[in-house]
């Protein structure tokens, strides 16, 4: 009775194992058509938790409705997001099984950042812009300055006292540091930039006293800010963010001209099948008029952006242009 | 208050069905396992790696825990019917288990056991509930120097776990720290140590490289050691009569307190307290004559101590991220792979994670009592797998296993290049936790390296100003010193025990 039972289990194992190799090496051969035949891999090269983890895992669960497969959401943090990016562009195959959430941090800024970047633009189909928001500088809660001009004037005093995180030297937060602090006349050389793997890395750090300042989204911050571990000084959108409504923007605190902004998007190793973008920009497109989707942005307090390919593509050229200006004018670019 | 809510609502999502099946196939696989000779608890996470990446972290850390503990119950099985300790933790259990047998007890001890096991779990899992909390608690004050030291704590108390000589341990470490470099740089994103190779831009990929090391080793060392099937005591009744369960009550608690409060200091191992243990009844005992003759207190009291501190364990493994064992540092790279950093945020960030996994460990427990007590017979026929059939079949697994995670056969040879190496360290005995560790830590340890000195603006100071993180390196040079004593006794015991193969897991 016994052999029979671990019969049993033995074949058992052996199913599911062949059933996860098969699965691997017959997605390149199927049509389109009747595209997606087995689960797909969103990779988020970004820690779970943070902004764009939370935007596809949203992406992942109206996706997996609508084409009844499954969509896993696969964290593949560090590198400044490089190396998600090279795992889904370079090592997977480009049979639109794998792909690949961007944002500024792994695209216009990379670009803009590195003379040969890691991940290049030339190297993937930008299939659609999801979602956006602002930027927000957050420092420890019980931080001596009252609002966000005398912090400005502190840190031009004493930049060297200045750490900020960010995913890296040009990361989506370094660029909106430099752009501040060349707009109050500080010098960004003199600061020090701590490495991390995003928000929810970078907010503990910023609260427990061990960096001085983060600059993320409101999305990303606002849990942390009402639980009173952080507090916000300063909102860079052009009005006050209904979320923070007693946090003044930075264009009311004297600094019109701040531009840096976050957004989300999905982008495709360059070999993925046209019919399998077009299947995916008619999906997405219709997933952003979707009252669900929308109210589970709102949850993760986002707002619904969307620009289809073409418009994508001319953000993405237009942002690479003013970031590189940034980066050289601050030496980021290496 | 607050940790019992939490462990209530992870109670909530712990009795899903499908968390309920994870929990009791875990547990399952890990008896199975723990039962199967030439298959230990370490090679069989490492193998089930890759397929866990399938389902949810929560579900893959679940069953990982169960496959865990349950192979700590597995081997008391074929410690008292084979007289094999399939883990070093499992040799106090044979010196009385084995005669308990062959007058015809079997079926008493292992019902000791079983029940030995299960109380000591939840004496660790009750600690677990209290006290991983109030680690937790000080989450935020953990920043970059202070998650270094945390570190080079983990290091420095694993670099003795096995028993090995300090300076092949360090070799092997900082081997460990150079395959962890290979490829994209953790805080730089640019490719290093790649030698122009585009697979390894991608770096070497962990699970490749655990399935090689634990699984393929295991198959190539039972190659070798033409390992046959051993025959066996026959069983009788498996429950423990009253009297028997009043003799080995006081064994039990006591077993399990000792292993649950060394349990804590991070690094120790089962099989130190385990021997400790045993040690402490025998010493205690009014009838001293009778120990290694078929005392069953002798099989009450290190049952419950390994499996305590294996409970215990969880504690300095998710709240600071320092395993106790081998299997725990497998683990460790499971929840990496999830993405989810063990250390004092983990139960901050990922709190509804945590009690679930704690919540169905008391539930896997649950199970194993089950599976143990009324159907130890069944799991015992077990060992009579030959390993004709069980080696062909791991070697099929693994290879299909690392393959999977990246679809990509580079991986694969990574395994072979890794299970041969494994085989060698083995053949010659060179450790090889160091390098699983420092292969699998290394870039938290190089990330919090470079944030620390990206603080300080260059100054290495950083580490002994700020007051926790020296705290935590005093700490470290005190426990490496613990530890080596602690070492040094179980080897003698070891020994003494005529044991002189195994590693000290």
């Amino acid at each position: 009775m016994f052999g029979k039972k671990k019969k049993r289990t033995i074949t058992g194992i052996l199913l599911l194992a062949a059933a996860v190799a098969l699965s691997g090496c017959s997605g390149a051969r199927q049509s389109a058509d009747n595209y997606p035949t087995k689960p797909i891999e969103l990779v988020a090269p970004y820690s779970a938790g943070g902004g764009v983890d939370l935007v596809m895992r949203a992406v992942a669960e109206y996706l997996g409705k609508e084409w009844g497969q499954t969509i896993t959401v696969v964290n593949k943090p560090g590198g400044g997001g490089a190396i998600g990016a090279q795992y889904a562009l370079k090592e997977a195959p480009k049979d639109g099984y794998t792909v690949l959430a961007v944002n500024n941090s792994n695209t216009t800024m990379l670009t803009a950042g590195s003379k040969n970047p890691a991940v290049k633009l030339e190297d993937q189909i930008f299939g659609a812009m999801i979602a956006g928001d602002a930027l927000a500088y957050a420092v420890k809660a019980d931080a001596p300055w009252k609002d966000f001009k005398e912090f400005s004037d502190w840190v031009k005093q004493h930049p060297e006292q200045l750490t900020w995180t960010s995913v890296g030297a040009a990361g989506f937060s370094s660029f909106g540091v430099a752009e501040w602090l060349n707009a109050i006349g500080a010098d960004f050389t003199k600061t020090r930039m701590v490495t991390s793997k995003g928000a929810s890395d970078s907010v503990p750090k910023v609260a427990g006293g061990h960096a001085v300042l983060a600059v993320h989204t409101v999305g990303e911050m606002y849990a942390m800010a009402e639980a009173g571990k952080i507090r916000i000084l300063a909102v860079q959108s052009p009005e006050r963010s209904p979320l923070l409504p007693n946090v003044p923007t930075t264009a009311e605190q004297g600094l019109p001209d701040l531009a840096v902004k976050w957004w989300t998007g999905i982008s495709f190793p360059k070999g993925t099948p046209d019919a399998v973008i077009n299947k995916w920009q008619d999906a997405l497109e219709k997933m952003e008029q979707d009252p669900v989707f929308i109210e589970q942005l709102r949850k993760i307090h986002l707002n619904p952006a969307y620009q289809n390919s073409e418009q994508f593509v001319k953000t993405i050229n237009e942002e690479t242009a003013r970031s590189t200006e940034i980066a050289e004018k601050n030496g980021i670019r290496k | 208050m607050d940790s019992l809510n939490m462990l209530l609502s992870g109670f909530g999502e712990a009795v899903s069905p499908l968390n309920l099946l994870i929990a009791a196939l875990g547990a399952a696989i890990g008896t199975f396992v723990g039962v199967l000779p030439g298959l230990g608890p370490t090679s069989a996470i490492a193998i089930l790696l890759p397929m866990t990446a399938v389902i949810a972290p929560d579900q893959g850390i679940i069953m990982m825990a169960g496959i865990y503990y349950g192979a700590m119950y597995g081997g008391s099985t074929t410690a008292i019917l084979l007289n094999i300790p399939g883990e070093t933790s499992s040799v106090p259990t044979c010196l009385d288990g084995y005669p308990l047998a062959k007058q015809g007890k079997a079926g008493a001890a292992l019902g000791v056991a079983a029940i030995a096991s299960f109380t000591a779990g939840l004496i660790g899992l009750v600690g677990l509930v209290f006290f991983a909390p109030l680690l937790a608690d000080q989450a935020l004050k953990f920043g970059p120097p202070e998650y270094f030291a945390l570190m080079i704590l983990a290091l420095a108390v694993t670099v003795n776990m096995t028993g090995y000589s300090l300076v092949k341990s360090l070799i092997m470490g900082a081997f460990g720290f150079l395959v962890s470099f290979v490829g994209l740089g953790a805080s730089s994103g640019v490719p290093r140590f790649d030698f122009g190779i585009d697979s390894w831009v991608g770096g070497i990929e962990m699970t490749s490289v655990l399935i090689g090391l634990f699984a393929l080793t295991e198959v190539f060392k039972g190659i070798e050691e033409k390992r046959a099937a051993v025959k066996q005591e026959k069983i009788g009744r498996s429950y423990p009569s009253l009297a028997e369960l009043r003799q080995t009550s006081g064994p039990m608690l006591r077993g399990g307190l000792i292993g649950f409060v060394l349990g804590l200091l991070p690094g120790c191992s089962p099989t130190v307290t385990s021997f400790l243990s045993y040690d402490v009844e025998k010493k205690i005992s009014k009838n001293r004559a009778r120990f290694g003759k078929g005392a069953i207190e002798g099989v009450a009291a290190p049952e419950a101590a390994n499996n305590a501190t294996s409970s215990a364990g969880f504690i300095p493994l998710l709240a600071l991220g320092i395993p106790a064992s081998p299997p725990l540092a497998v683990l460790l790279a499971g929840l990496m792979i999830y993405g989810m950093e063990p250390g004092p945020l983990l139960f901050e960030k990922n709190a509804g994670f945590v009690w679930t996994v704690i919540a169905s460990m008391f539930i896997g427990n649950l199970f194993l009592l089950i599976l143990n007590l009324p159907m130890v017979g069944l799991w015992a026929k077990l060992t009579k797998v030959p390993f004709q059939v069980m080696g062909p079949l791991i070697l099929l697994i693994s290879f299909i296993g690392s393959y999977s995670v990246r679809n990509s056969l580079f991986d694969v040879g990574v395994t072979l290049f890794f299970g041969a190496l494994g085989y060698l360290f083995h053949k010659f005995h060179w450790p090889v936790i160091p390098f699983i560790l420092c292969l699998v830590l290394g870039p938290m340890l190089e990330t919090s390296f470079i944030q620390s000195v990206q603080i300080s603006g260059g100054s290495l100071a950083i580490f002994v100003t700020h007051p926790i993180s020296l705290t935590i390196l005093v700490a470290a040079a005190l426990l490496l010193a613990v530890s080596i004593v602690l070492m040094q006794r179980t080897k003698r015991r070891l020994h003494q025990e005529g044991v002189h193969e195994l590693e000290i897991v």
